[in-house]
């Protein structure tokens, strides 16, 4: 399945690279350039994933190669769907560079000789858990590159500089309305991975909690873009601070997605290898 | 029918050029050009007297307040003459001949062509990207078929020039930023809100840009509009005038809640809207964001007011600094612009060669559909009585057997003219010429 994720990276890196290009010199026929890579890009992508999972025989997430492959093709999927509802093309600029990262580790770290356990392949509750989460990720993800453009911009107007960022980045209200909405869906789908996850551990062992570092980081997590959500709706917090949290968010995030592999805990599962 | 081959062969040699002959606001000062300018009745009248027939084949003329210019078409060998005959024309007021011949410019085919299109895309413009000249190249053209002298060359290059202005407009961002005071608020109101649909603006004071601003506000979508005024007569006109809802100058700090964008233009000597009304109106407001832009000097706002979370200030300098970066971004835009121009003026000279060539064509193949009718004239006796059915099956057998063996030499021919090689595309077209 290399050859296929090999043809992916190459699309996403065209993607990433007219991406940077459109955003600078504004050409909307280069902009469609990056539009077509990113949606070949993912087409080839569920192939792979779906190839994947009919050779391995087993839901193409359990492994890091696989986990981060998935979230590239998860944060693939939300920069498509945010083309479509918000125009905000400048999205890509972060976010097709950083795809294409992930994708270019998925491709360099090898695939183990290793089976999925059995009590990870039989349960369907497993595989729906890392799913919730990976869209959470990548919701989150997206809430964090639109705080960034959010402060970049507010930034220009504020102190009045109306240089290229001025120009080319998406309205506040834009950036804004795009943090909120995808830290509903982040939240909501966080909230639905922590409880299948609930589920699947009290089926598997009787107990919902371990006190590992995974889970920890993943209440704070759960607590922060709560807070977050109550503090835009009671409109104390708005803009700036707001965009503020969602940036810090993403700190608890990248810990709550790496936490385990340096701190251990129930979450490892002894077969994963990072590089 | 002999003749008439010959004749559309000969004719299509005959190439004509594309004159312009003009002046604008580059090359000549007011004065020179309100003594040129022509109204519509004046261009009307004027073009049938210019255009002879003989040695002004076709005229167009763009008059506005930025440019006088005369397109023409005439016959290649007589374009001295035909510059001479449009120049002469030009000057009626007789101002001293070398006096306007300081000011006036003269283009040729491509030359011309290009001129056309970068006027029409506005980027021979005062302003680069303005919109109106397009409207007043449109306007042009429709005065210059009343007056019935835009012929076959000039319908064409003009069609062909909307179509340019179009692609400009389209593919670059030419026109894509404000550069305009007025317009600014409604710049700045996007950057903020995206859209400018149902936000309110507050607008404190009269004044000319102040008023223009919120006319574009209005037109760009806001849905209501609060006016405050010391005097409430000025209100009150105001407020008809753009249907909106006067409000009484001293409880600015109450409606100041209410508003998304608010435009200031007193001629108060001090702050109007203080930090202290502008924290309050954001406390009620909840947050929402607030872009407040001042154009009165001295200052209306206090620029402490934008240390505020959510409420942009914005006072007439960092106006102009949006407006001398947007400038800059149009000036990036139009090279690109130039670009867009260069490849339409390579195809459209292209297409005129290939118009010219038309006519050649058509001829040659009638001629042939004609030996292929008189033919089956001289046999029709032998072949007794047929059905009407019949006899057309048997002269559409002919007519397409004919174009059928001909159609690979006239697309040799075309080849030849494409590849400007009209010579060679001759002597094929020869090779069909009857023998007298």
């Amino acid at each position: 399945m290399k050859s296929l994720l090999l043809a992916v990276l190459a699309a996403y890196l065209i993607a990433a690279i007219h991406s940077i290009l459109a955003f600078i010199n504004k050409r909307r026929a280069v902009q469609r350039v990056a539009e077509w890579s990113v949606a070949a890009g993912f087409v080839l992508h569920t192939a792979a994933l779906v190839a994947d999972w009919a050779i391995d025989g087993h839901y193409p997430l359990f492994f890091l190669r696989e986990t981060l492959s998935f979230l590239a093709w998860a944060l693939v999927a939300g920069y498509a769907l945010i083309l479509y509802r918000y125009k905000a093309q400048a999205l890509g600029v972060f976010a097709m560079p950083l795809i294409s990262v992930l994708t270019f580790i998925a491709l360099l770290i090898k695939s183990g000789p290793q089976d999925t356990p059995a009590a990870f392949s039989t349960t369907w509750l497993f595989p729906i858990h890392t799913t919730l989460l990976i869209f959470a990720y990548a919701a989150f993800f997206i809430v964090f590159m639109a705080s960034v453009m959010y402060l970049l911009q507010e930034r220009e107007l504020k102190l009045k500089t109306f240089g290229a960022i001025f120009h080319r980045l998406p309205s506040l209200s834009t950036v804004n309305q795009l943090a909120t909405t995808s830290a509903i869906f982040g939240l909501t789908l966080l909230t639905l991975g922590i409880a299948t996850g609930m589920l699947w551990s009290s089926a598997r062992d009787g107990r919902i909690w371990h006190n590992d570092p995974k889970e920890i980081f993943a209440l704070l997590t759960w607590l922060l873009y709560f807070l977050l959500l109550i503090y835009r709706s009671s409109a104390s917090w708005r803009g700036r601070n707001a965009a503020w949290l969602g940036v810090a968010g993403f700190a608890l995030v990248l810990c709550t997605f790496f936490g385990t592999r340096f701190l251990g805990g129930y979450h490892v599962f002894g077969l994963q290898t990072f590089f | 029918m002999v003749a008439i081959t010959s004749l559309a062969c000969k004719r299509s040699f005959e190439t004509m050029s594309i004159v312009l002959v003009g002046v604008n606001h580059k090359t000549a000062p007011i004065e020179v050009r309100e003594l040129l300018a022509f109204s519509d009745e004046a261009c009307t009248d004027g073009l049938r007297r210019l255009v002879d027939g003989e040695v002004v084949r076709e005229g167009l003329i763009v008059s506005t307040c930025n440019r006088v210019e005369i397109l023409s078409t005439t016959k290649e060998e007589q374009f001295e003459q035909s510059t001479e005959r449009i120049t002469q024309f030009l000057d009626s007021n007789r101002l001293p001949l070398d006096f306007l011949g300081r000011h006036i410019y003269t283009h040729r085919d491509e030359e011309a062509v290009r001129h056309l299109f970068r006027v029409a895309s506005s980027l021979d413009s005062m302003v680069v990207g303005e919109p109106q000249v397009l409207g007043q190249v449109r306007h042009a053209y429709s005065l210059a078929v009343e007056a019935g002298t835009a012929g076959r060359v000039l319908k064409r290059l003009v069609h062909h020039t909307f179509r340019v202005a179009k692609r400009v407009r389209n593919e670059t961002g030419i026109a894509a930023n404000a550069v305009s005071i007025s317009y600014m608020a409604v710049e700045l109101g996007k950057k903020i809100f995206d859209s400018l649909k149902d936000q309110s603006v507050l607008l404190i004071g009269a004044g000319e840009m102040a008023e223009l601003s919120a006319r574009h506000l209005l037109n760009a979508g806001a849905s209501r509009l609060l006016i405050a005024n010391r005097t409430e007569d000025a209100s009150r006109r105001l407020a008809e005038e753009f249907r909106g809802e006067a409000v009484p100058f001293p409880e600015i700090g109450g409606s100041l809640s209410e508003a998304d964008i608010v435009i200031c233009s007193t001629a108060s000597p001090s702050f109007v809207i203080t930090e202290e009304m502008t924290r309050k109106a954001s406390e009620r407001r909840r947050n929402r964001p607030m872009c407040m832009i001042d154009i009165s000097v001295p200052r209306n706002i206090d620029p402490n007011a934008g240390k505020v979370p959510n409420v942009f200030v914005f006072d007439i300098d960092d106006l102009e600094s949006v407006i001398s970066s947007n400038i800059r971004e149009r000036e990036r835009e139009a090279e690109r612009a130039e670009l867009i121009v260069q490849s339409e003026v390579m195809q459209f000279q292209q297409s005129l060669r290939l118009m010219d060539l038309g006519p050649t064509i058509g001829a040659l193949r009638q001629r042939m559909q004609e030996i292929a009718r008189s033919e089956l004239g001289r046999q029709r006796n032998q072949l007794g009585p047929l059905t009407p059915e019949q006899e057309s099956a048997i002269e559409q057998l002919l007519i397409s057997t004919v174009n059928k063996i001909s159609h690979p030499v006239l697309n040799q021919m075309r080849r030849f003219y494409e590849a400007s090689d009209p010579e060679t595309m001759q002597e094929l077209a020869d090779t069909f010429r009857p023998e007298e």
